[in-house]
Order: C-alpha cells, then structure tokens, then sequence
C-alpha cells in the first residue's frame, strides 16, 4: 500500500490536528479526535536500539478523526511519525 | 487528594517488569508523588525492596500482588490484590497467605492461581484485609467491550464472593491502545460503566511495566524470553504507554475516559482513598526491623534464655579446655563473661541458643561441621560447638564478630557435608516445625552470556551463532557489551561482523538493556530462615526444587525483616574428608578423629612447602600454589595469614610483598613502637588482620574493642574518617606517644582502609586446609578416593588422576564387577588402589547405574548384558574403556583375545533384541556366542586412552599428554616438574592440558590472563600479558591442549612461572607434523 502524506497540519494545545491538507483539499477535523499508540516491529528495521531511542522505536502516535472539505466527510487514521514530524495516512476511507 | 500508581510490575516480575524497585520508588518521589505499590507477578519478591526505598524516599509503601484466579476450573484472569495497611499486619499476612497458597494449588498447567473461595476466606477472614482490583487481565475486562451480559454474570461471581465493602474495586487502564482494545480508552469507558452499574468504585492505574518510555523496548526482549519464543511469532504489547505516568497525564487520561471533570475528580480521588487505605506501616505491618527468633518452647528451654546460655557456655569449658591451669581458666571466665554480657545486652541468647541447638542436631546426625567467617572470634561458640577453632590461642576477637554497638543479627555461618546439607534442611524442618522454617531465596540475574543468548533469541539468531558468540563473552558484565568489543581481543572477529550485521549490532544494545535484570528465582545455596510461629504470616513461600517451602525474600531482605538467616553452607570438601575417614576406616580398620589430630606435623607442612597443594582447602589454586612456593609455611598460624592475604583486600592493599620480604628477613620489620611488636611480630610489621587495626587502636588510644572495631568499619567512608584522625591522634598524644609515631601510625590506619582481612575468616579457612593436607600426606590413595568421589576443586577431575599418579597412588580402570557409584580404595594383591567410579560413563542413565550395582557380580557377558540390561550404547562404552575386560578374561598382557574380539562381540550380542519375559533362554543363547571372536585388531594405546577421555574424560591408563611425547621431545619441552631448576628468564616451552584459566581483577585495570597446564609432573603456570594476549587470545579461552612459549620468572624459594610470549594449538601441530611426515 502506498503511504500518503498529509501536510500543513495544525494542531491545538494537546497536539491533537485541527485542519491538514490531503490530496490538495483542506480538510477541518470536525469530530473528537481519538489518539491512539501502534506498534512497530523494530526487531525487523533498527539497526541500533541505545538507551533513549526505546519509545521511538516500540510505538507510533495515530489519530483517528472525520473531517470535512468543502465537497466531502471523511473518516481518516493518520500516523504522526517521530523524529520526522511527518504526517501520513494510514487508513483512508 | 494525590494520585497514586496501584498497579506497579517491577523488575522482580521477571521476565515482564523492567525497572528496579529501588529506581522506580525514586522515580516516583521525584515525580512528586506521596505513595507507591509494588504489585509483582505472583509474588512478594521485590516488596521489601521496595518498602526500603519508599522509606528512604520518604513515600509511602503499598504492596499487593498480581495474581490469576480460578473459578471451578475457569480462569477469571489476573487480578491486582491490594494488601490494607496500618491494621497490625492483617493485610500483609493475608497477602502472604494468599501468594503460598496460590503456589500450593496450582491450577491446570500447573500455573500458580488461587480460587476464588480461598481468597475470599483468606482475605475476609475477621475484617477486610486487602481490595482486589479487577483490571485489563481480568476475564472481566476481556468480556466487557465483547459480551456486556457475560461480563455481568463474571462480576456476580465476584460480589457474592466478596460481600464486604471495600473488598472490590474496578481497575481503569487507558494504554492509548487502538480503540476498541483492551486498555484503550473506549474500553476503559466500558469498564467504568459496569462500576457505575454495579455500584463498585472505579479506580485509575496505568498497569505499570517500566518507569520511562525508554524501557518499552527492553520489556519487548523479556516478553520474548518469557514467551521463549522471537519477537514478531507472539504478539507484543500493544504500545510503549505502560510507563510510571506523572500525575497530571495521569489526569488528563481520567478526564479522557471521563470526559467529564467531575467524574474524573472523582475517579481520581477513588484512587487516592484507596491508596491511603494500602499506605503500609513497615512497622506494626510487616515487622520491620524487629528480629524474630523461635519461642522458647521450640528450642525446649523453660528457664531464662540467657540463664541457659550461660550454663551451657561454662559447662563445655572443661570439654574444650581440659588441661588448662588456674591462670588460663581465669582468662578464659573472664573473656567468657564479657562474651555473655554483650550478647545479654544485645538480647540475642535465643539466637546463639538456636545456632548452637541446630549446630548440635547436625553432630547428632554425624556430619561433619565447621564454622566460618567472623564467628570463629567468639569463645561463645567455640564452647557451644558452633565453632571449632580456639579463638584464645589465634588471637581472635570477639568484638569483631559482634559489639554492643551494633544491633543487627550478626552471622552465623556454619559450613557441613555438602552430600548432607538436604538432610540437614529437612531435620531443621522437622526439628522446629513448618511454620517456623522456611529456605532462602536467590534471584539470579542477568549477566553477559544469557543476557546475549535470550536476546539473540529475542532477535530470532541461529543457536549456533549465539552460542560462538555467548562462548567468546569472558567474564564481563553486559551492560559493557560494546565498550568491550574494541578492548578483548577475543571479541574481534564478532566487532568486525557486528559493523556490517544489523542484528548483530542491534544485538549489542539489547544485551545490554537486560543486565542484572533478574531472570528466575531459585533456592539460596546455604540460607535457612527460622522465625517463631508467626513467620509465615509475614513472607510468602513457594516450593522450591527440594520440594521443602522457600521465602520468596532474599537474603538482602533478611536484615529488614528481622529474620534469623542461618548460613548452612555445604562444603564439598568437608564431604570429600568425610569419605576419606570412612574409606579409612573400611579399608585400614582404623578409626580417626580429625578433629583432635595435632596441628603441628612438620611432614604435613612439608608437603605444603613443595607447592604440590592439589587438593587442599583453599591453597590448590594457581595463585595460592604460587604465593606457597613463596611463602613456604611451617605453622597453623601460617596457614591463616597466606589464605588472608590472598584476598582482593590485602591484594590490593599490596600486603602480600612487605610481609614476605619480613619473612624471609630481606628487610627488617618496622614495628613504629615497642607497644605494637606484640600485634604485628605475626606478621613482621604489616597489619593484615582487622583485629591488629583493633588492638593498635585499642593500645593506642585506650578505646574499647568495640569502639576500635566501630572506627574500623568506618574507615571506608571519607566523610567518617576526619573525625576519628582527631580522636586517634588527641588520645594516643594523650597517652604520651610521640608525634612522629603517631603520625606514622595514623597513615598506615588511614591506608588500611577497607584492605585487611578477618583473621578469624582466615583461621575458621585454615582448619580445613591443614586437615586435608594431613590426609593428603597420611593418607593420599583414600583422601584422592574422597576429592574424585566429592570433587571439592577448581580443577577437572582428571587432574586429581595426574597427582595420583604423581603420589604412586594406583589407579584402577572401571570394571563392571567392582566399581561403584563412589571412588573406592580397593585392596588388591600390588598393594591399595582407587577403582573408578561407573558414573563417569558419559551418557549412562541412572537406572542403568543402580541395575548394575544390584546385580553385581556377574558371570559372564552375556550375564552381565541380560541381568544389567544395559542400553546398547552403553555396552559398548563399557567395552570401549575395558569395563568388561574381566568378564571377557582378557588381561593386558594376554594376546590370545583382545579388546577388539571384546567390541565385536559385544556389538554382536546386542544386536539381538533382549527379550524380557526369558531371561534365560536368551542368556542360554548369548551364552553359545561367548566365546569371543578372533583375530580382530587390538586398539593403541592412543586409542585407548582417546576412548577413555571421549566416554569418561578420565585418562585412567596414562597421562593423555604421552600421545605427543615425540613431539614434545623434538620441540625439548620442559616438564613442569623441571620448571623449578631452571634460571629465571630461561627461554622455554611447555606443553599440557589446559586445566585453569584465570582473569582476577589487577590494580593496573588491565586484563592479565593467567593459564595453568598439567603435563603429569605437575602444573606449570604462565602470565599472558596485553601482547601476547594479543597473538594468541583465541586459544586462551577454548582450546584445551596448548603448548606455550615464555620465560621462567622465579618468584620465590619454589616459585617459578611462566612469562607467556605465545601459545599455540599443540594437536594442530602433532597434526601439521604428522602430514609432513607422510
């Protein structure tokens, strides 16, 4: 599956995304964002694990949220990745 | 009111918590909170630990459980079980009881649970005594999101179990999993409603696993050994949030959950009051601190304890001292009764009564039994016969072993039989009661070679590949892993590997993350806990592999508890003496005391002096063998400095090179003052011993012992030591020593640091020493009968065949007929010699064994084969190594029928198949094949021996190293038996069989390697410094035949060892020559 990025995210106090931009539309989150934890299988991708990088490694941050264009509604689940700060789609519908 | 974490795994959960007791109770304290709870899995093992650093953090302690629960065979999961606290111990006692009782009634698959009515009883027994919360790994919180109806019915069977309020709480978690999982807020959502409908407070935890997120990924790898399967085959925790949270994301989760600001607060205050109601008083709780001794009754005294002791302690004076004259009796009383009035004062006759009653149950049983450690200082034990060394006529002090000024349980350590020391437990069990005894746990933990084997199987390695690398970790902590890789050379090739492998590289982090973790929890090699009637309210125990109960505390834990730990340490030597005095006694018909033999035999020092000290009590090691050719002991006295000074502390106080150049008068000892020539003349003018320090301090400052002692101990800390420099120096002054003398003196205490050693330790060593050397010397073919049969040493066992050999002691081959389970001295015609024992056989079961033991002796082959039914593959070993050569008539010199013919036949009768129900039939039948085939090749003499060391690794016939004796001649090896008529810095090689290998700490930092080689004449010893470690550090560790080049170093009278330049595989180059050859 090819990941897509979600850009020009803002976020409000509690890092929680307020309105992004997905395939040249702006979209407006218009439900209680859900923030979530998945994981990652970082015995199959790192190539060092020192102390400090544990967390980054184990977990990635996901939201799930319905936000509105002009023209449609859509449920999105978005991957905040870290160190990056980039923003993905994980499962769009 | 604050929050508090509930539901806390810690590194104790092994295999699951991740972070130390010690650091997560700081962690907390920093993190501003007031309490914490410890609430390991299926156990107490990190509590006290715990309640330790929540005092010393200034929180308050909460200790429960993470327990499964059984309900008519159903699981209902795991639940937290919260023990109340400030209600005089009701809750911990009831924990305790819940936790053994869970691991005596295991449920199905023999997992520790307790059922539901077991808890209920015991946890409701006269009030509340601990909540259960019922959380994420409850069958409750697995039904709730699925099966709202089914998760009623669940929760009912909970109510009607624990109708008293308070008894039941609903456990809250929001992991921020993927919604509609469990610990994900929804499910947190779901889990609050069915509170709310049941009416039961809901409380918030974060199911801790690990103080910071960091450590996710470490309990990612524990997961994997727990599961004892690679990561990505089980599924993993769900997320990195299973961390210690501060209280305001702690909050936040509520308000999430919640979403209401009241409902939170509320849930956030159902937490706290809960918390409070758990808040521990170690005191009136758990007993903390207070020790606890078996009621009067269980020792069968009515009088006062102190009374008896008193009486016991002078009736024995006789006993011990039977010849002493008016002027030493009067010494003895004296030093008798201050003995008493300090243990008096300190309240412990109970304690010394209990030791003595224990030590006196074990002489009853007719084991042998010694003291060590500082309690060879005290007159008291001595007298008791908890001791056995005069603490009169060495020069020990009792105030070194306990002072006033101290109010711990001081140890008592008593080393027995090694072969006994199960009889023994069970005796204490049965002497004291079951609910006054318990056994002692050990957690062992995580060190290099199975930190690096579960995690490269967490990473899913080849075996093969983990165990080259787990082989090549020498001797050092994990947690250094890559610090190492640059400094051994050893690890070279897997540092280079490991830059291009990613898993090998990830391989190195993991590894290091699981140091010191504890891994499993087994019995304490020596440690026996005797409390009163009560003990077993106050620690959970579990069965431990004996099969008697064991605490689930360790002995760090003891001195918290207030628990008498009596050390009964099973001592192989003590064993292998044992035996020799009953092999002595069955085959010269004598019977002897070792105990009343006379301490000054000059052969026996003799012997000593030869270096040849294989065998003996702490002197057989290379370094003790060294500093004995050095030293050269004439006296017991001796015996106790060299095993002292042999010690890390006197090492590096560097004692061991002034004391030798005092003794062998290249210097002339400094005494500073004519007041201490007394105290130091032992050991000309270096203070080795902590009871010289005493009475220098004593002397010189007019102190009591005990203060002496007191300063001593102190010392070690900087902070401590400014304060008694000004009182040594005002008081010696005071006495009228000069300021030269007291300057002079004032630097060596200063220096003395925590250096010395206990003379006492060193004395209670130094018995056993000199009582085995005696019996090596007196009595060498029983006494080598006794260290092959308890193999008491460092060394392999076919080492003891080379000093047997050495001695002329004759060594018998096994033989299906004669040999035992044990090394017996047999009489035969050439005069008395030692049968091998039949359990060396590699891969003989033991059903295999008793069969042949009881069916001895046998007829003939086919006898033996039909009545020992041995398996196929173990006939043919028997064969191989000559065990059936008697039953066969073949004699070494006859050529008739040989060894060959043996094989082939033997191969040849069990080829049938031995049909049970006609036993004689078949024997009938063997019997017409017994007699042996001809003509087949005879084995070598190489072969033979090469048969030997593959199937028993004893080579019985000849010393292994005899194959290359050609070699060996050519290349003009020295034999370490010549070594010590050498020059010093004589250019050389040895050869042998690598028999120690040895790393020990240096003062320099650096790694010196040290390798001992038997070639049959002895032992040779050589130094492997940087370079040569450098040239050849990959056969240093592995191989086990070397041949060495170096330079002789002498390093005293009958010092000499080897300065290594290099090694070299010496059957490579036997090999290397042999192909030229041809």
């Amino acid at each position: 599956m090819q990941l897509e990025l979600v850009t020009g995210v803002l976020l409000d106090h509690d890092g929680a995304p307020v309105c992004f931009s997905w395939r040249d539309r702006s979209y407006t989150v218009c439900s209680r964002p859900v923030r979530w934890y998945s994981r990652r299988l970082w015995w199959q991708e790192a190539s060092a694990a020192p102390k400090g990088v544990g967390a980054e490694l184990v977990e990635i941050e996901m939201w799930r949220l319905w936000a509105v264009s002009e023209t449609d509604r859509v449920f999105f689940e978005l991957t905040h990745k870290m160190p990056e700060d980039q923003w993905e789609i994980a499962k769009g519908s | 009111m604050p929050f508090a974490h509930l539901n806390v795994s810690s590194a104790y959960s092994a295999h699951y918590g991740v972070t130390r007791p010690e650091a997560l109770a700081s962690g907390a304290s920093a993190m501003g909170f007031e309490a914490l709870a410890i609430t390991d899995r299926d156990g107490l093992y990190g509590a006290v630990k715990h309640i330790g650093a929540c005092i010393k953090s200034g929180i308050y302690p909460i200790v429960g459980v993470s327990l499964e629960v059984i309900s008519k065979d159903a699981s209902l999961g795991r639940v937290v079980i919260l023990a109340h606290g400030h209600d005089r111990g009701a809750g911990w006692s009831a924990l305790c009881r819940t936790i053994s009782k869970a691991w005596q009634n295991p449920g199905r698959n023999k997992r520790v649970a307790i059922k539901l009515e077991d808890l209920a009883e015991i946890t409701q027994a006269r009030q509340s005594s601990c909540t259960i919360l019922l959380g994420p790994e409850s069958t409750l919180a697995k039904t709730v999101l699925v099966n709202t109806g089914a998760a009623q019915e669940i929760l009912e069977l909970w109510k009607s179990a624990f109708d008293s309020s308070g008894s039941l709480a609903i456990e809250l978690v929001n992991q921020l999993t993927e919604p509609g999982s469990i610990a994900s807020e929804e499910h947190a959502k779901a889990m609050h409603d069915i509170a709310k409908a049941n009416n039961l407070p809901a409380v918030l935890t974060n199911a801790v696993r690990y103080l910071s997120p960091d450590d996710a990924l470490t309990a990612d790898v524990l997961d994997s050994a727990r599961h004892l399967e690679p990561l990505g085959v089980f599924l993993p925790q769900p997320n990195a949030q299973a961390w210690l949270k501060p209280d305001n994301q702690m909050a936040q989760l509520a308000l999430e959950i919640t979403q209401s600001a009241k409902m939170s607060l509320e849930l956030i205050s159902n937490t706290a009051s809960l918390a409070k109601r758990c808040y521990l008083d170690p005191v009136s709780d758990c007993g903390w601190g207070q020790p606890k001794t078996p009621e009067q009754s269980a020792l069968g005294i009515t009088d006062n304890p102190f009374e008896v002791l008193w009486q016991k302690a002078h009736a024995a004076i006789d006993w011990r001292y039977p010849r002493a004259k008016a002027a030493e009796l009067a010494q003895i009383q004296h030093r008798l009764s201050k003995e008493l009035i300090a243990i008096n004062q300190l309240g412990f006759a109970t304690y010394f009564l209990t030791v003595a009653d224990v030590a006196q149950m074990i002489r009853d049983m007719r084991v042998r039994i010694a003291a060590r450690g500082s309690g060879a200082g005290s007159l008291t034990n001595y007298l008791l016969g908890i001791s056995g060394v005069d603490p009169i006529s060495e020069g020990l002090l009792f105030e070194r072993f306990l002072s006033t000024e101290r109010s711990t349980l001081p140890d008592i350590d008593i080393d027995v039989e090694s072969a006994r020391r199960h009889d023994i437990y069970r005796n204490i069990f049965r002497r004291y009661g079951g609910e006054r005894v318990t056994l002692l746990s050990m957690q062992s933990t995580y060190r290099g070679r199975g930190a690096v084997r579960d995690s490269g199987m967490a990473l899913g390695l080849e075996e093969d590949q983990i165990d080259q690398i787990a082989k090549s970790m020498w001797r050092f902590s994990a947690r250094n892993f890559r610090a190492e890789l640059s400094e051994k050379p050893e690890l070279g090739n897997f540092a280079l590997q490991a830059e291009n492998d990613r898993k090998l590289n990830l391989l190195i982090d993991i590894t290091q993350r699981l140091d010191r973790l504890p891994r499993h929890i087994s019995m304490h090699p020596c440690g026996v806990i005797l409390g009163n009637s009560n003990l077993l309210n106050l620690t959970p125990t579990e069965p431990s592999g004996l099969g008697l109960p064991m605490s689930q505390f360790d002995k760090d834990d003891m001195d918290p508890m207030g628990f008498l730990k009596l050390d009964v340490l099973g001592v192989r030597m003590q064993s292998a003496m044992a035996y020799t005095i009953r092999q002595i006694s069955k085959t010269k018909k004598e019977e002897l005391d070792l105990d009343a033999i006379p301490k000054d035999d000059p052969d026996v020092f003799k012997m000593i002096r030869t270096t040849n000290t294989l065998g003996i009590f702490q002197i057989e090691s290379p370094g003790q063998r060294e500093l004995t050719g050095k030293h050269q002991p004439t006296e017991f006295n001796d015996l106790t400095l060299q095993i002292s000074l042999f010690r890390p502390g006197p090492m590096k106080g560097n004692m061991i090179k002034p004391y030798l150049d005092g003794r062998h008068k290249l210097i002339e000892p400094d005494y500073i003052h004519k007041d201490l020539r007394p105290i130091l003349e032992e050991s000309y003018g270096v203070v080795v011993f902590h009871e010289q320090l005493m009475r220098i301090m004593q002397k010189m400052t007019g102190c009591t012992l005990a203060r002496a002692d007191e300063m001593r101990r102190q010392l070690a800390k900087p902070d401590k030591i400014k304060k008694i420099a000004s009182y040594f120096k005002q008081s010696a002054a005071a006495r009228g020593y000069s300021t030269s003398v007291i300057e002079r003196v004032w630097s060596i205490i200063e220096g003395f640091g925590s250096f010395g050693f206990c003379k006492a330790h060193g004395a209670a060593f130094a018995l056993p020493t000199y009582q085995s050397a005696w019996l090596k010397h007196h009595y060498p073919t029983e006494f080598i009968a006794g260290l092959l049969t308890h193999d008491p040493g460092m060394y392999p066992r076919r080492l003891l065949l080379s000093e047997a050999r050495r001695l002329g002691v004759k060594l018998l081959p096994i033989d299906v007929n004669r040999s035992s389970d044990q090394y017996e001295v047999e009489n035969l015609a050439e005069g008395f010699g030692i049968r091998m024992a039949v359990t060396e056989i590699s891969g003989i079961s033991r059903p295999e064994i008793e069969r042949i033991l009881a069916e001895q002796p046998f007829r003939d082959i086919s006898d033996f084969y039909t009545r020992a039914r041995p398996s196929r593959r173990t006939l043919e070993r028997l064969a191989l190594i000559g065990a059936l050569d008697s039953l066969a008539g073949i004699r070494a010199e006859a050529n008739e029928s040989n060894r060959g013919d043996l094989l082939v036949h033997v191969r040849q009768i069990s080829s049938k198949p031995l049909a049970k129900q006609d036993k004689n039939q078949l024997s009938f039948d063997l019997g017409s094949l017994d007699r042996l085939p001809t003509g087949n090749q005879s084995p070598t003499k190489t072969e033979i021996i090469q048969n030997e060391l593959s199937i028993t690794g004893l080579d019985v016939t000849d010393h292994q190293l005899t194959e290359f004796q050609e070699l060996l001649d050519e290349l003009g090896v020295v034999r370490a038996s010549e070594l010590v008529n050498l020059r010093s810095n004589t250019e050389v090689l040895i050869a042998g069989v690598r028999v120690a290998t040895q790393t020990p700490p240096m003062r320099s930092g650096k790694r010196v390697v040290f390798i001992s080689l038997d070639d049959g004449t002895g032992c040779a010893d050589a130094t492997f410094f940087d370079e040569a470690q450098r040239r050849c550090a990959h056969l240093l560790f592995q191989n086990r035949l070397l041949l060495i080049s170096g330079k002789t170093r002498r390093t005293g009278v009958r010092g000499v060892s080897i300065l290594a330049e290099n090694a070299f595989d010496l059957r490579a180059l036997w090999l290397e020559r042999k192909q030229k050859a041809s």
